[in-house]
């Protein structure tokens, strides 16, 4: 037996990369959903709410195929701990893109006309940040290629930094579209508004997440 | 008479070598086939033309340990009391016992999944041997230590080199903005090495004594030689790796570390080779190194301190290796090449220089040690240097413990061989060799 090659095993940054693939598709349900859903379209709403179930379900299968490994590994390059933070951020991103999709098929809402240009710029900065850090987390075989240094590493660090910044502008936004939402006491029931309040409670979290996944990242290429 | 008694050493000596080959072809072929540089039946060729050029040009050095530097014939013969030839018979009787548990053991352990080392297994034996027949004492333990010492120090200076060696490669070229232009650059350096280096050992003093008359092959032409070759590589290989990689600057970074490791494929192809040659060099002593000691009682009733190991014998070894390779290795190394394996190339080269300098200088030495445990101590190494994506703890622990009871294991075996073959032969065999030195 060749026990070289057992002794290496496999590494956990392929299936890693994967799983940074299938929750990035989680995740670009959320603007057709939003489309759906100023189109009215609850069919369509119902089949998307499908779709990212069964992405979010088979990111579930790959993570715990990374977990299970990384116990009976030595000489990881990485913190374990950190990496399975990481890996645990990733999988609420997936798991909030979900429930995002599950909100919309609870009740039959329509977006009101007054805030629905600041949503969707709160969708698509959400995006922009959660797409930064899986766009910099699908470098992870490469890091691991490189053993996380030279200009791989370096060129990660740089796309981490803008990271932050994007996920304070959607920080901002939020806020400031939650006061909107607010204000619109008077022409609209309760229900619907903590109903937007609800909606935006969650995208908030994806990209919250995306900045924590973000900051172990950023320690698990440095230390 | 004692032609029977030689033929019968020397198929044990056959079985052990086949079973060396058969064990720990995969781990240096491994590399080059687990990373598609090669196709399967190449690798089993080439692997089989290093081991034998390894085992035949520098098998000797390791071997005069295993037949004369762990047990001393001569002490045997000092007991008190030893008539004539009961030192000689004894020494047969073990050396030959010792082969065949140490062969057994490695079956036990291939069946039973375990990987073990060959070399451990025969210090083991011998050193079980030597205990049986005279005690504590007939065991030469200051050469026990140096041995068991280098088995501690071989893996460390493996992992070492093999943190040093991937260093280099990622600063150098992994690293870079560019790596394919960096690999144009840096590349040749890495093949001047591997040929100067395989060229040095195959040269260098082996070459000389196997073929009788090449006076003119002095050290100094040796080296020059040897820079001349690696020189040529090097501008050759440039040629070649710059047409492959030439305008490839311009593709995205993930593009070019792939483009960089196919460079690196026929380099692995080469260390794996070298590693073959190395364990060659090194492990043909576990199989003939007993065979060795017993041709010596036959021809001159003793085992002869100064005299170097008959050609032949080192060809019988270095043919064994090869046909457990044939035998086995096709088996083993089909099974390599369909798992997913995460040895790239560049990780392999740098294993597998740091594993071939080590056991190289370690058979020069006269130190037999582990070619399988050097190579793991390179991989650790890499680890180390964040390289790999870790290593499989449970195999890890496997080769820990087979590393701690194969040396014990293997002695018992052999003490309980030698205590049934010395009652059942000991009256048998005496008379041949009495004869035989008389």
């Amino acid at each position: 037996m060749s026990f070289i090659q057992e002794l290496f095993g496999k590494s956990p940054f392929g299936p890693l990369v994967e799983h940074t693939k299938k929750v990035t598709e989680c995740v670009e349900v959320i603007r057709p959903l939003m489309e759906a859903l100023v189109n009215e379209d609850y069919v369509e709403i119902r089949r998307l709410q499908d779709q990212v179930s069964k992405l979010e379900y088979e990111a579930d299968l790959i993570k715990h195929e990374v977990r299970e490994h990384l116990p009976r590994r030595y000489f990881l390059p990485v913190d374990r701990v950190e990496l399975e933070k990481f890996i645990g951020c990733q999988d609420k991103i997936a798991d909030k893109a979900e429930d995002f999709a599950v909100i919309l098929t609870l009740r039959n809402t329509k977006l009101h006309p007054d805030i629905m240009d600041k949503f969707f710029d709160f969708v698509d900065q959400v995006f922009v940040t959660t797409k930064t850090l899986l766009t910099a987390a699908e470098e992870l075989k490469n890091l691991a290629e490189v053993s996380f240094s030279g200009v791989e590493a370096s060129n990660v660090l740089k796309l981490l930094d803008g990271l932050n910044e994007e996920e304070w502008k959607a920080d901002r936004i939020a806020r400031s579209l939650s006061k909107d939402i607010f204000a619109l006491e008077n022409q609209l029931d309760p229900i619907t508004l903590l109903f937007y309040e609800k909606m935006l409670l969650v995208l908030s979290e994806i990209a919250n997440e995306a900045e924590n996944a973000g900051d172990m990242l950023r320690t698990m290429i440095v230390t | 008479m004692d032609f029977i008694i030689l033929a019968i050493t020397a198929l044990l000596g056959l079985y052990m070598a086949w079973n060396i080959g058969a064990n720990d072809v995969a781990n240096s072929m491994a590399p080059a086939v687990g990373s598609n540089a090669i196709t399967l039946k190449r690798a089993i060729i080439l692997a089989s033309i290093c081991e034998f050029a390894g085992a035949v040009l520098v098998g000797g050095h390791v071997t005069d340990t295993v037949r004369k530097g762990i047990v001393d014939p001569n002490f045997l013969a000092s007991i008190p009391g030893m008539q004539q030839g009961d030192a000689a018979t004894l020494f047969v009787i073990g050396m030959a016992s010792a082969l065949l548990a140490a062969a057994l053991w490695l079956n036990i352990s291939t069946w039973t999944g375990m990987p073990v080392s060959t070399t451990h297994s025969i210090v083991g034996a011998v050193a079980g041997f030597g205990i049986a027949a005279a005690g504590l004492d007939a065991v030469n333990w200051h050469k026990m230590g140096q041995i068991v010492a280098s088995w501690f120090i071989s893996p460390v200076a493996g992992g070492i080199l093999g943190f040093i060696f991937f260093k280099l490669i990622v600063v150098t070229i992994l690293g870079r903005e560019k790596p394919t232009r960096a690999a144009i650059k840096i590349t040749p350096y890495i093949v001047f090495f591997l040929v100067m280096v395989v060229t040095l050992a195959t040269v260098y003093k082996g070459l000389k004594q196997l073929i009788k008359g090449l006076d003119w092959l002095t050290d100094t032409h040796t080296l020059l030689f040897a820079l001349a070759l690696g020189l040529v590589s090097a501008v050759v290989s440039q040629i070649l790796i710059r047409r492959y990689l030439q305008g490839m600057d311009t593709l995205p970074l993930s593009e070019q570390l792939e483009k960089v490791e196919e460079v690196f494929s026929p380099l692995v192809v080469i260390s794996s080779c070298t590693v073959a040659f190395a364990h060659g060099s090194n492990d043909v002593a576990n199989a003939i190194g007993p065979l060795a000691a017993v041709f010596d009682i036959l021809q001159s009733g003793t085992v002869q301190m100064q005299v170097a190991v008959p050609t032949w014998i080192l060809m019988l070894g270095g043919v064994g290796l090869v046909l457990g390779l044939i035998t086995f290795g096709h088996r083993v190394l089909e099974t390599v090449g369909k798992k997913i394996t995460e040895i790239t190339p560049s990780r392999g080269v740098a294993a597998g220089v740091a594993a071939t300098l080590t056991v190289l200088v370690c058979t020069r030495m006269k130190l037999p040690v582990s070619t399988t445990h050097t190579l793991v101590g390179a991989v650790i190494g890499i680890g180390l240097a964040r390289g790999i994506g870790g290593i499989d703890r449970g195999v890890a622990k496997k080769i820990f413990t087979s590393w701690i009871i194969t040396v014990p294991a293997a002695g018992v075996v052999s003490i309980i061989l030698f205590i049934g073959a010395r009652a059942f032969l000991f009256d048998i065999i005496k008379p041949l060799i009495i004869a035989n030195s008389g």
